[in-house]
């Protein structure tokens, strides 16, 4: 595990001071492409470069609870059957004892599996694994931030900034509306 | 060749049955795509955003003079309360003379990622309500409220008692930390502000998967197993059918009420602690002082009982009434005990006091 967060450690490194050392250097020949996608080519190369490597370091944790996560499932399928087993030794033979087995064995797990969903472990490792994978989406939507910029378009954050500002808009209108039905409504009924 | 002989013929024939009926299953059913929930006639009487007021043509020649707004949860749709004529819980109470109207939430896009407790509350809810007001000349109607629509009816009706006449709240989400159901488990231990934060709204998705791991083995595969077995029975079919779609049709939650509700509800459990704000307005449960009517099922793994009991206890009404029945979160409004147990004592109850 450290050696290869060392590994990582260096990758991250040689990449990010290649970035910017050529960033630096283009930054004057870069006047030609100024306007176009490719004019901040070296620092959007930079910014997706450092959302890969931290992908590759969420992605190690994501499989590290997504692991626990199916440990956890392996688990309780294993102590369930052993229930069955127990409680349904014989093999059924017809309609009926096939009907009462499957019976058996639904309650079982439905059971089983309940518990264990319902249990703080399972709980917290779900939290993270959906907490790690928020992670990765997270850098996702970086790099499509990078490219939405390269072509002019606001990134997720201006669009959200614009989402609020209307809400907040439209919350102080409808309540100014409001208060005019309700004050006309009562004029009304004088 | 002894073992063979042994298989009883009768596991052969059930087995060919089987098969045939999931092959003929496309010849004899409808594809869900192809039903439509829409059962009791109604008109869109109000809109406000994405939401809409329905208003159902009534069914009697007299009515009740208070008009019954229903507050149908933030999950799946209002359907469910309208499924089929025979388990309709709109058409019973139209039956038994009520006006009813209902609060169709509609379908957030990215663009409602900021709407609150506070729109839905003081915004949508209270529109609808005022808007029933001024058209029924009536200065205060009947709430009611299932589900998570009931957290919402809840606070409204402790911010605007002055509007509700009375308060009926069917599996109320209340008391989030005595819930023992998987879904509080999940959103006890949610990231739910980097959650709104990357991805926004609440996708559907994620509510599906909280409902998969809801009585999985029954609900994942039984289920599908007696509706191929039951292929030949019309009414078993369609009702599964309409039941599925309804299931398979949840829309997003917008951001900043999923996480306003999973922290306050479930997290912080402030509703019934009497700490909640609501747009910077106290919720104090004592002041729900009218009639109130709570309705739990027994078998509710959506919301446990013990999770919606509280609220009977925390209110300031002195006319209260508290039944549990013998059924499951949607059974309580959509099955032939709603019809036959449920909704004669939630009808009587509304009507003298209508």
């Amino acid at each position: 595990m450290d050696s290869s967060k060392t590994t990582m450690d260096y990758y991250k490194h040689l990449s990010l001071f290649w970035t910017d050392l050529i960033h630096l250097m283009s930054s004057k020949p870069q006047a030609l492409t100024s306007t176009g996608p490719m004019r901040a080519f070296a620092a959007n190369s930079k910014k997706v470069t450092t959302e890969l490597i931290e992908i590759n370091e969420d992605l190690m944790g994501f499989n590290q609870y997504l692991t626990e996560y199916y440990k956890q499932l392996a688990n309780a399928w294993e102590v369930a059957q052993k229930k069955v087993n127990l409680k349904a030794p014989v093999v059924p033979q017809d309609v009926e004892q096939i009907e009462a087995f499957k019976r058996i064995w639904i309650d079982i797990f439905d059971n089983d599996f309940t518990e264990l969903f319902d249990s703080k472990e399972f709980g917290e490792n779900y939290g993270k694994l959906v907490s790690k994978e928020l992670e990765l989406t997270k850098h996702w939507n970086n790099i499509a931030n990078v490219v939405l910029q390269s072509v002019n378009l606001p990134s997720k954050e201006e669009i959200d900034e614009v989402y609020k500002e209307l809400h907040s808009l439209k919350k102080r209108v409808g309540k100014i509306e409001l208060e005019l039905k309700k004050r006309e409504a009562k004029k009304n009924a004088k | 060749m002894q073992s063979e002989s042994k298989i009883d013929p009768k596991i052969i024939e059930e087995v060919l049955k089987f098969s045939k009926n999931v092959i003929d299953a496309p010849k004899l059913v409808s594809a869900p795509d192809e039903i439509s929930l829409e059962v009791t006639p109604h008109d869109t009487v109000f809109e406000l955003d994405k939401t809409r007021l329905l208003h159902y043509r009534s069914l009697t020649e007299k009515q009740h003079k208070t008009p019954l707004l229903i507050s149908y949860a933030l999950i799946n749709r209002y359907h469910i309360l309208d499924i089929q004529p025979e388990k309709s819980w709109v058409r019973n109470l139209l039956q038994q003379g009520f006006d009813i109207y209902m609060l169709d939430w509609g379908t957030p896009t990215s663009m409602d990622k900021y709407l609150d407790f506070d729109d839905y509350v003081n915004g949508y809810l209270d529109s609808a309500v005022e808007y029933i007001k001024n058209e029924s000349s009536n200065e205060k109607i009947s709430l009611q409220g299932y589900c998570t629509g009931a957290t919402i009816s809840t606070a409204y009706t402790a911010l605007h008692p002055e509007s509700v006449k009375n308060y009926i709240a069917t599996a109320p989400v209340i008391d989030g930390w005595r819930d023992t159901t998987v879904i509080s488990n999940l959103a006890k231990h949610m990231d739910v502000d980097k959650m709104v934060e990357t991805i926004g709204n609440m996708p559907p998705e994620f509510m599906y998967y909280c409902f998969s791991v809801l009585k999985p083995f029954e609900q994942g595969i039984e289920k599908y197993v007696k509706f191929f077995k039951n292929i030949d029975n019309k009414k078993f079919v369609d009702n599964f059918l309409r039941v599925e779609k309804w299931l398979g049709d949840t829309p997003p939650i917008p951001g900043e009420l999923f996480k306003q509700w999973i922290k306050d509800i479930y997290q912080d459990n402030l509703l019934i602690q009497n700490k909640m704000h609501i747009g910077g307005e106290h919720i104090d449960l004592k002041k729900i002082d009218m009639p109130t009517f709570t309705q739990i099922a027994v078998g509710d793994h959506l919301v446990s009982p013990e999770c919606s009991m509280p609220l009977h206890y925390a209110i300031g009404s002195e006319d209260k009434t508290l039944r549990m029945y013998p059924t499951g979160h949607v059974g309580m409004i959509a099955s032939s005990l709603s019809q036959k147990k449920v909704l004669p004592e939630l009808g009587k109850w509304l009507a003298e006091r209508s």
